[in-house]
């Protein structure tokens, strides 16, 4: 580090963590307690102390390419320790907010998935879609008729793919530009705050990492370290394997239609209904349990970015089960209106997966990654 | 200056509390001339000075101030002092108080001559509180070598048992009266100056920071004790677990002190006391490493900087800006490894060393028991002056935390206060 350091603060930063839910930051004195309670910091710069100084200087550079603010699990036992009130916890959370919205572009978007304003053009937007498209192609049928409830009769499974094709394409370019970004300045970080022995970034190296750490996610181990909220590891955990659980249905569902022609619904004695009702009750239990949870927490921040993502999650499994429910139940005049809101969770699930909290699963994973990849 | 300096003759004072600002109290208005009653719960005045081993930042034994005190006192025939008393009820207004004070039965009369006959004939022992509970101390003891009143005290704990019986049959001078009852005493007063002061935070409240769970973590105010000519250790420094000259020793600063989960505020004391402790450690053990881990050290004022600068040239000293926030400890060697981050290099350090000691902060005596009077506390507990109202006047530490010279000075202005209280009348 130079002997003389200029220091330039981006009040704007500041504003917007503080806004974001670290309003806590400015109480910091910088004591240390935190780093040393926290179970999964590293004993060299330990994590969060600097980044509370640094958030407070407004060192913008130094945070949102750091893979520091990804490597901590929010467990919140700085916070609880914290001799300040201030928790670092949450302004830990509230810089990743900041991050994501900076790496995912077009930036407006971002600003407005975090703008509970402009929640009603978020959700808005897919109804929009689905109907101009489904009425210029005739996929949209509001009177399907026939003994049997078929979602595929009222909206075409042609029409979920239009849109949802070309949306798993948006959501990886993306991720990949924001990624790509992402990467280089998380390694001109570590290297320059000498967090890594690795002075030239190798992208070979890197993915050898992501292997190494997969286990450690899909264990959630370093989230269990965390002692002073352990029931979120559950809730996240459920949520976590729901969704793997529905990747794969889905993947199953979409190779099934298109190589072998054959349609949904299945019939429940089929392993593949099986693993996707298990994970549909999974993800509405797990994700209640979280909304649960943070509203039993008094002393975490909560704000929009999180409950606009926890109450998407559970409306999406919600409405999936109850869409379900209702078609065995033959009740048509429920199940298709349902199946059409469920869409639109869907819809903004993954439109906005850049952009919204959700993205920690790609920034965390690479970072967990890097931070195995750099000797972390 | 106007010439007629006499005192109302109905116009007494009284004080609560005879550590060093009640003292300084008591004495400020008794010599210009003023009633005052000395009121203190202990049965020996001189309070947490009392248990000094030495004042910062000239290093000077507390007999210093102390032993001048006594005498002033002892000499003062405008002051009645009552030892083992507590004040149970306050009526009245500014100017004109009814006071209830309880005085608790010592079981030894004015007779004592401090022979120590009964000491010798007493078979139980008890905890030293004056001590921290380092040591024992036999059931009729004499709380320290300076004590005022000299006198002998029966601990309540051997009242009815044959060691009290034993202690009266020792006793040549007929001194132990083993009927002694409590008794309550009524006072009209026309001003009353609280300094009840404060006792240590309880260490023990500090989850991470052992103290209780592993031996050779000691709090500062046990440190002084263990320094003490008459500590447990005659001036000893040993660490507990064996006894053994520690080689290495670490303090912690703002152990729950500028903490909300325990203490608020910063007791302004503690690192000129730790500061002090050092040279404690270092004239008596010329190779010892001394590391000392702090969030900011504060050391306000010419004299308190210099004495830091000083110490700062030791090369045996290190200062470590990083709060300790987990301990362990080496079930063998019964070590104590801190650890804190190096907030300067950003390096996590896990310091092994042979004895720790936690800079606790001061909890005003009235944060948990209140006051039977009409009195307002901030969240802390320490008293609020109200001068608007006034008649009753907190002094030192129960109104706020400060080192010795503030609260004489304090104390000083408080006399004052309650000399003004009764010329107003």
């Amino acid at each position: 580090m130079a002997d003389k350091y200029l220091v330039e603060p981006d009040v704007e930063f500041i504003k917007e963590v503080v806004g974001l839910g670290g309003d806590t930051l400015k109480k910091c004195f910088q004591c240390a307690t935190c780093s040393v309670v926290c179970p999964i910091a590293p004993d060299n710069k330990p994590f969060p102390r600097k980044e509370m100084i640094a958030a407070s200087w407004g060192l913008k550079d130094r945070l949102v390419g750091s893979m520091d603010i990804w490597l901590c699990h929010n467990c919140g036992d700085c916070t609880t320790m914290c001799p300040r009130g201030a928790a670092p916890g949450d302004v830990l959370g509230a810089i990743r907010s900041y991050a994501i919205s900076e790496y995912a572009v077009p930036k407006f978007i971002g600003k407005a998935v975090n703008d509970p304003k402009k929640l009603p053009v978020l959700l808005g937007l897919p109804v929009v879609v689905f109907l101009v498209l489904g009425f210029i192609t005739g996929l949209l049928d509001f009177t399907p008729g026939g003994d049997e409830i078929v979602h595929s009769h009222f909206f075409s499974s042609w029409l979920v793919d239009m849109i949802f094709v070309p949306l798993s394409i948006w959501v990886v370019v993306i991720f990949g530009i924001g990624l790509n970004r992402f990467v280089n300045d998380m390694h001109e970080n570590a290297v320059l705050e000498g967090k890594t022995d690795k002075k030239k970034l190798e992208i070979g190296g890197l993915v050898r990492a992501l292997f190494t750490v997969l286990p450690t996610i899909l264990k959630h181990s370093k989230f269990s370290e965390c002692s002073e909220n352990k029931e979120r590891a559950t809730a996240h955990l459920m949520v976590f394997y729901s969704f793997i659980g529905l990747f794969i249905v889905t993947s199953i569902f979409f190779v099934v239609l298109y190589g072998f022609q054959i349609h949904g619904p299945y019939s429940q004695l089929n392993p593949v209904k099986w693993l996707a009702n298990v994970s549909g009750i999974a993800l509405v239990i797990g994700s209640a349990l979280m909304i649960k949870n943070r509203m039993a927490k008094t002393d975490q921040v909560s704000n929009y970015k999180d409950w606009y993502l926890l109450w998407l999650v559970f409306g999406l499994g919600a409405s999936g089960m109850l869409t379900e429910m209702t078609r065995l139940a033959n009740i048509a005049v429920l199940s298709y209106p349902l199946y059409f809101i469920h869409l639109i969770f869907v819809f903004n699930l993954f439109i906005f997966l850049p952009f919204s909290k959700l993205a920690h699963l790609v920034y965390r994973t690479v970072a967990m990654a890097y931070g195995e990849y750099g000797n972390r | 200056m106007t010439e007629d300096k006499a005192a109302p003759v109905s116009g007494s004072i009284l004080v609560v509390g005879g550590g060093i600002s009640g003292l300084t109290t008591c004495l400020e208005a008794a010599e210009v001339g003023y009633e005052v009653f000395l009121v203190e719960k202990n049965p020996y005045l001189g309070g947490r000075v009392a248990q000094l081993n030495q004042y910062f930042p000239k290093l000077c034994p507390p007999s210093c101030g102390l032993e001048i005190n006594f005498r002033r006192i002892k000499d003062n025939r405008k002051i009645r002092v009552f030892t083992m008393g507590e004040v149970e009820k306050v009526d009245g207004t500014p100017g004109n108080y009814d006071v209830s004070i309880k005085l608790n039965p010592r079981y030894v009369n004015e007779n004592c001559t401090c022979c120590g006959d009964c000491e010798a004939a007493c078979e139980t022992e008890i905890s030293s509180d004056f001590n921290f509970g380092m040591n024992k101390i036999k059931g009729a003891y004499l709380p320290f070598e300076m004590a005022f009143p000299a006198r002998y005290v029966i601990s309540p704990e051997i009242i009815g048992t044959e060691d009290a019986k034993r202690c009266k049959e020792a006793c040549k001078y007929n001194a132990i009266d083993l009927d002694m009852e409590a008794k309550t005493i009524n006072l009209k007063v026309g001003a009353i100056v609280w300094a009840t002061g404060w006792e240590p935070y309880d260490a023990a409240k500090i989850d991470n920071l052992g103290f209780g769970k592993y031996q050779n973590i000691i709090t500062n105010m046990m440190l002084e004790r263990l320094a003490s000519p008459n500590g447990p250790t005659k001036g000893q420094i040993f660490r507990p677990s064996d006894s053994k000259q520690p080689e290495s020793v670490a303090f912690v600063q703002c152990a729950g002190s500028r903490d909300e989960n325990h203490l608020t505020y910063c007791s302004y004391i503690c690192c000129m006391a730790s500061l002090k402790h050092v040279t404690y450690i270092r004239e008596r053990y010329p190779d010892a490493r001394i590391y000392i881990f702090y969030i900011d050290i504060r050391t306000p004022g010419y004299r308190y900087e210099k004495f830091y600068k000083k110490i700062k040239e030791d090369k045996n000293v290190f200062f470590i800006k990083g709060k300790v926030a987990e301990v362990n400890e080496n079930p063998d060697s019964k070590n104590i490894t801190v650890v804190a981050e190096n907030a300067v290099t950003g390096e996590k350090i896990k310091q092994e060393v042979e004895m720790v000691v936690l800079a606790t902060g001061m909890q005003p005596t009235t944060k948990n028991v209140k006051l039977p009077a009409d009195l307002k506390y901030n969240e802390e507990g320490f008293i609020i002056n109200d001068f608007e109202k006034g008649g009753m006047f907190a002094a030192g530490c129960a109104n706020k935390p400060a080192d010795v010279v503030s609260s004489n000075q304090n104390a000083t202005g408080m006399a004052l206060k309650a000399i003004q209280t009764l010329v107003r009348r």
